[in-house]
């Protein structure tokens, strides 16, 4: 049998997995939108866990870290950098959105913002710029998905049918079942794609160079410039500091802004599950390091993809591995896709009908899940477009959608911690702070220091949030209590 | 140790951590030599920052839980 065949298999095999998990997850779910939305509040450790970790670690963890390995060098330890800092406040700041989701009977982050700052423009605009940055990271997981199955099938599967079948499925069990199958298969596909990151990231620097330390001691002498941070730009030349420690900090603060993860403190069970995720997750990001080896042992190996995303494949392909651990492989590079594919999709139109919609319009419950499970169809189909643009690196796609995601992290805190703010002052700081990064983000020459769009957008909004609350009334005290106590 | 301790020598680590691993804190250890379990050096020193922070938010949450407690009793 040609090792296609075999790897095609392989991979049906797995899809078909995928599926059957989601669906019979699907079948614990209530049918109300909580059930849809939060899954019942109902997810205990192991499956927080992973649900956390594999939505984080997705096609640009699994592509475009081994990409920027290879190609950038220590520019790609800046993916390695910020997710702790980023997860550790959640250990507080987790629990308390849990605790007044269960209060107010909150399953998005615009609704804790909006219940906080009431105003139906302010849900909008949440809806809207959610919507805005979910669009490139959905693009990503699938032309990520497209690319892995192109690759490995020497071009039988294109990429329009790979990301069309991959993500068919993922559409399939995300419209039946919502958050319970989300979480479940993404506990499935977690494990997977950490035993694959871990097996070929040893294997591969021993394989081709005797071990790993030989491995980084044969590049630094071949190229001395390329393995110390800041590391190198897309052009190859040098990257600046100033760059690489504001990506660093724009990730940090947008990471747990993205509403699919946000979202996740309303799916935990209780709050001590909710804290042992965040001490754990930490252990995830760790995973990046077999990640980067397999990038690494691209460098000095003779032939290059024709693009730095499609490293992993490729080496996988040029070291004439047996195919079925070809097919293993391209299974956990899907698991990375799908698994954060999914809860983006699921999320983008939770988020569009109750924070976009359902402000204005009366909806009962069964319209609302109808209405978000044509919305999940209507993103994936956009996405689906754009994911066939040869132009797209998976990382850059992913580093322009922080500059807008970072801005909701100043309204998230102001609701929870500062009895001073006012609506006007929130409303005025995300419109403030948006318009910053959005000017950078179309003149990125004007940047100073070379800092990422976000933090300019950050320096911005929080200095107005803070003026126009202080220049207006405050809120009345009856209304504090429901949230800060 | 009080609650208030914790919280702040817990923020502290962080803060410290984010300064190590962004401009200026990362560039006096922005090299490759000497290789750590075979890794470069400033990837070994990211990670072992990441390691720590494990057992940082680990004995928070022992402080944390014993207040916790406390309160319910």
């Amino acid at each position: 049998m040609e090792q296609w065949v075999v790897v095609t298999i392989i991979i049906s095999v797995y899809l078909g997995v995928t599926l059957t998990i989601g669906l019979l997850a699907g079948r614990r779910s209530t049918h109300s939108v909580t059930g849809y939305v939060a899954a019942d509040r109902s997810f205990g450790l192991l499956v927080m866990y992973f649900v956390t970790g594999a939505s984080v670690f997705s096609a640009f963890a699994f592509l475009g870290g081994p990409g920027w390995a290879y190609s950038r060098g220590g520019a790609a330890f800046y993916i390695l950098a910020y997710g702790a800092i980023g997860m550790a406040p959640f250990y507080w700041i987790g629990p308390r959105v849990a605790a007044l989701g269960r209060k107010h009977g909150y399953v998005t982050q615009a609704q804790l913002i909006t219940g906080r700052f009431p105003s139906k423009g302010l849900s909008a605009l949440i809806a809207l710029l959610s919507l805005v940055a979910f669009v490139p990271y959905v693009t990503l997981q699938m032309r990520g998905a497209g690319i892995v199955i192109e690759a490995v099938t020497d071009g039988h599967v294109p990429i329009w049918l790979g990301s069309l079948v991959a993500y068919g499925i993922v559409i399939v069990y995300v419209l039946s079942a919502g958050a319970m199958a989300v979480g479940w298969t993404n506990t499935f596909q977690g494990v997977f794609m950490v035993v694959i990151a871990w097996t070929l990231g040893l294997y591969l620097p021993y394989r081709l160079y005797g071990g790993i330390g030989e491995m980084f001691t044969q590049i630094q002498v071949a190229r001395p410039d390329l393995l110390t941070p800041p590391g190198l730009d897309a052009a190859g030349e040098p990257w600046t500091w100033g760059a690489f420690s504001t990506f660093i900090l724009v990730s940090a603060v947008g990471l747990m802004m993205w509403p699919h993860l946000f979202m996740k403190a309303f799916t935990a069970k209780d709050d001590d599950t909710m804290r042992r995720t965040v001490i754990l997750f930490p252990t995830f990001q760790l995973f990046l390091i077999p990640v980067f080896l397999i990038g690494f042992s691209g460098v000095l190996f003779a032939g290059s993809p024709p693009a730095p995303d499609f490293i992993l494949p490729f080496m996988i392909l040029e070291t004439e591995l047996p195919a079925i651990v070809v097919g293993l492989f391209c299974a956990g590079a899907l698991s990375a896709s799908m698994s954060t594919g999914d809860a983006l999709l699921h999320a983008s139109a939770s988020v569009f009908v109750e924070d976009g919609v359902a402000k204005f319009v009366d909806l009962d419950e069964k319209m609302q899940r109808r209405l978000m499970q044509l919305l999940v169809l209507f993103t994936g189909a956009v996405a689906y477009v754009f994911a066939q643009d040869p132009d797209s690196s998976l990382v850059l796609l992913l580093a322009s959608a922080y500059g807008i995601i970072s801005q909701f992290a100043p309204p998230v805190i102001a609701a929870l911690y500062w009895r001073r703010a006012t609506t006007a002052g929130v409303v005025a700081g995300l419109i403030a702070g948006a318009a910053t990064a959005f000017f950078f983000w179309q003149n990125p020459d004007l940047k100073p220091f070379d800092m990422h769009e976000g933090i300019l957008g950050l320096l911005v909004h929080v200095p107005v949030l803070v003026t126009v609350s202080l220049a207006t009334p405050a809120q009345s005290e009856e209304h504090l209590a429901g949230y800060l106590s | 140790m009080s609650l208030r301790t914790t919280r702040v020598l817990a923020a502290a680590y962080f803060v410290a951590m984010t300064v190590a691993v962004t401009w200026p804190g990362l560039v006096p250890f922005s090299r490759v030599e000497p290789l750590i379990f075979g890794l470069p050096f400033a990837m070994s020193w990211i990670a072992a920052w990441i390691a720590g922070s494990v057992v940082v938010l680990f004995l928070v949450d022992r402080v944390e839980k014993r207040y916790r407690d406390g309160e319910a009793d």
